[in-house]
C-alpha cells in the first residue's frame, strides 16, 4: 500500500457520485414527500396515517406478505428437492449442464413473458383446466386468473430459479464426508440429512429465501397480470399513485410502507434464522 | 431408496414446471389460428414476420437493445474501478459502501422508478432516453461490481504486484495484467447486467412512451388488454434472444454452476 489514502476514494468516486445522485437522493425525495404536505412542504404524518388508518390498506398489506411468504416456502419446498437433485443424484455432467440452463432461461426471461406464458396455461380453457378436467379430476373448470393461487403459481415460478441456485450453491459446498461419517456413526440418512446437511446449507438458504421475499413482496409485473384487476398488492398501489393518480406524497407514504415492512419481516426471518443455524 | 424416487420425481416435476411457460409462448406464436391455441393448430411463422413488419416491434427491439448495452457500458465503466478500490485497499466504511451499492440488487424497482420519476421531474429528466440509461445502470452495476470484485483474489493481486514491481506503469499494468485476470468475472457480471436491463418492465414503465418503448414495456401494455400471436411472437423472439445468450454465457464461462467442489 504504497499510494495515499487518497486512492481508494480517487477510484470509488464515479460509483459513489452516480449512486449518491440517482439512488440517494431520488429516495430521499421521495421519504421528504411522504412527510409533507403542498408547495411550502410543512411537515405532516396524514399520509402514512392514511395508509395505516385504514383497513383497506391492511388488507393489502395482508395479502402483499402474505403472498411473499407462501411464496418464498413453496419456492423452498419445491427448491431444495432440485437443488439436491443437481447436486447429488444427477451424475451425468451434461445432464446437469442441460438443467442449469433450464434453469437459467427463466431467470432470464422478463416477467411479463413469462407471466404471459401462465396467462395462456391458467385460462377457463387453458392447458391446465382441460388437462385437469379430461383426467377427471375436476368437474367444473377451477379459476385461476384473478384469485391468490394464480398470483401464487406466477410468483413461485418466477422466484424458484434464484432458491434452487441459492440451495444448489450452499449444498455442493459440504463435504460428503460429513454425510459418511455421519452413516458410519450410526445415523439414519433422515438423522443425517435434519442434523447435518441441513443445517450446513442454512445459510445458503436463508440467504436465498431472503431475496425471494424481499422480491416477492415487491413484485408487480406478474400480480399485475394474474390478478386480473381483483386482487391488490402494495406495488400495484404504488404504481396507480405515481402513474395515473399522480400523488407522490401519497404514493411516497405507500413505498416507505412497503420499504419498512419488508425490512422488518427480513429481520424478523434472519434472527429465527440465526438461531435455528447455530443450534442445529 | 424411496426418498431418492421421491427427489427425482420432484425435480422432474419442478423442471417440467420450469420449461411448460416458455414452450407454451413458443408454441402458441406458430399456431395458425388467429386466437391463441395450445396445443398449436397448424404451423406458421407469418406472427413472427408479421411482428418484424410492424415498425413499432422493430423500434422496441432495438430501444431495449441499445439501452440494454449502454447501461452495461456505463456499469462497467463505474464499477470496474470501484470493484478494484475494494479489492485493494483497506478504508473506512468499505463494507456499508459495498452493501450501498449492491443494494439495487434487492431494493423494489418499483419503487426506485417511481423515485426517479419524482427526481427527474425536477430536472425535466423523465421520459427521455437519458432517464432510462440512468435508472438502468443503478440496476444492472451491483452485477458487474460482484462479479468483478470475485476475481480479485490475493493471487491476482500478487501479479499486479509483479508487474508493478518490474516497472510496468499503472496503465500497462492494469491493461496487460488486470483486466485479462478479471476478464471472465467482467463478461459473466456484463452479460447479467445486460439481460436485467434487457428484461425489465418496473423501472421503464415510467419513462416510456408511445415513440420511445422497449420490448418489454410494450408487452406488458399490449397483454393487459388485448393477446393475440403477434404479442406470442414478440415473447418468443425475446425467449429465443435469451436461450442464445445463456448458451453464449456457458461457452464462455460453463454454466455448470452446481458441480460439487473437492
Amino acid at each position: 500500500m504504497k499510494r495515499t489514502a487518497l486512492a481508494p476514494w480517487l477510484m470509488l468516486f464515479a460509483a459513489l457520485a452516480f449512486f449518491t445522485a440517482f439512488f440517494l437522493a431520488p429516495f430521499a425525495v421521495v421519504i421528504v414527500a411522504s412527510l409533507t404536505q403542498g408547495a411550502d412542504q410543512t411537515f405532516t404524518l396524514d399520509h402514512y396515517i392514511r395508509v395505516l388508518g385504514d383497513q383497506y390498506h391492511w388488507d393489502v398489506i395482508l395479502v402483499t406478505f402474505r403472498i411473499a411468504a407462501l411464496t418464498t416456502l413453496i419456492s423452498l419446498l419445491l427448491g431444495y428437492p432440485l437443488a439436491w437433485y443437481l447436486v447429488r443424484v444427477v451424475k451425468w455432467r451434461a445432464w446437469r449442464r442441460a438443467c442449469v440452463i433450464l434453469l437459467v432461461v427463466p431467470m432470464f426471461t422478463s416477467n411479463i413473458v413469462r407471466s404471459f406464458g401462465w396467462m395462456v396455461l391458467l385460462g377457463r380453457k387453458g392447458l391446465v383446466n382441460q388437462s385437469l378436467l379430461e383426467t377427471g379430476l375436476i368437474d367444473t373448470p377451477i379459476r385461476f386468473l384473478g384469485t391468490e393461487l394464480g398470483i401464487l403459481i406466477g410468483m413461485v415460478y418466477i422466484l424458484l430459479p434464484f432458491i434452487v441456485l441459492a440451495a444448489g450453491n450452499a449444498l455442493a459446498q459440504v463435504d460428503p464426508a460429513f454425510e459418511q461419517a455421519s452413516g458410519d456413526l450410526g445415523a439414519s440418512p433422515r438423522a443425517t440429512f435434519f442434523h447435518v446437511v441441513l443445517p450446513l446449507t442454512m445459510p445458503g438458504i436463508i440467504s436465498g429465501s431472503i431475496m425471494v421475499f424481499t422480491l416477492a413482496a415487491s413484485a408487480y409485473v406478474t400480480p399485475a397480470l394474474l390478478s386480473g384487476g381483483r386482487i391488490s398488492v402494495l406495488s400495484m398501489l404504488i404504481f396507480q399513485q405515481y402513474s395515473s393518480v399522480f400523488d407522490f406524497n401519497y404514493g411516497g407514504a405507500l413505498s416507505v410502507v412497503l420499504l419498512i415492512f419488508t425490512l422488518v419481516m427480513v429481520g424478523l426471518a434472519g434472527r429465527v434464522g440465526n438461531i435455528r443455524g447455530n443450534n442445529p | 431408496m424411496i426418498t431418492q424416487l421421491l427427489v427425482r420425481l420432484v425435480a422432474w416435476a419442478v423442471l417440467g414446471y420450469l420449461l411448460l411457460p416458455l414452450v407454451v409462448i413458443l408454441g402458441v406464436s406458430v399456431t395458425a389460428t388467429s386466437f391463441l391455441a395450445f396445443p398449436p393448430q397448424g404451423w406458421t411463422l407469418d406472427w413472427y414476420a408479421k411482428m418484424l413488419s410492424d415498425p413499432s416491434y422493430v423500434a422496441s427491439f432495438a430501444t431495449s437493445t441499445v439501452l440494454a448495452l449502454a447501461a452495461t457500458f456505463v456499469a462497467v465503466l463505474l464499477s470496474v474501478p470501484a470493484a478494484l478500490a475494494m479489492a485493494r485497499y483497506d478504508f473506512p466504511g468499505k463494507g456499508t459502501i459495498l452493501a450501498a451499492l449492491t443494494s439495487p440488487l434487492v431494493f423494489p424497482h418499483i419503487v426506485l422508478g417511481a423515485a426517479l420519476l419524482q427526481f427527474g421531474g425536477y430536472f425535466g429528466l423523465t421520459r427521455s432516453f437519458l432517464a432510462l440509461l440512468i435508472g438502468h445502470t443503478i440496476i444492472v452495476s451491483p452485477f458487474v461490481l460482484r462479479s468483478v470484485l470475485s476475481m480479485l483474489t490475493p493471487e491476482q493481486r500478487a501479479l499486479e504486484e509483479a508487474s508493478s514491481d518490474l516497472g510496468g506503469t499503472p496503465w500497462a499494468t492494469f491493461f496487460l495484467v488486470v483486466l485479462p485476470q478479471i476478464r471472465p468475472g467482467l463478461v459473466t457480471g456484463s452479460i447479467f447486467a445486460f439481460i436485467s436491463s434487457w428484461i425489465n418492465v418496473e423501472l421503464s414503465i415510467f419513462n416510456t412512451t408511445p415513440d420511445l418503448n422497449t420490448i418489454p414495456v410494450k408487452l406488458f401494455n399490449y397483454v393487459q388488454y388485448t393477446v393475440d400471436p403477434t404479442i406470442a411472437a414478440a415473447s418468443g423472439a425475446t425467449i429465443l434472444v435469451v436461450v442464445v445468450a445463456v448458451i453464449i454465457l456457458d461457452l464462455c464461462i460453463g454454466l455448470d454452476l452446481l458441480s460439487e467442489r473437492k
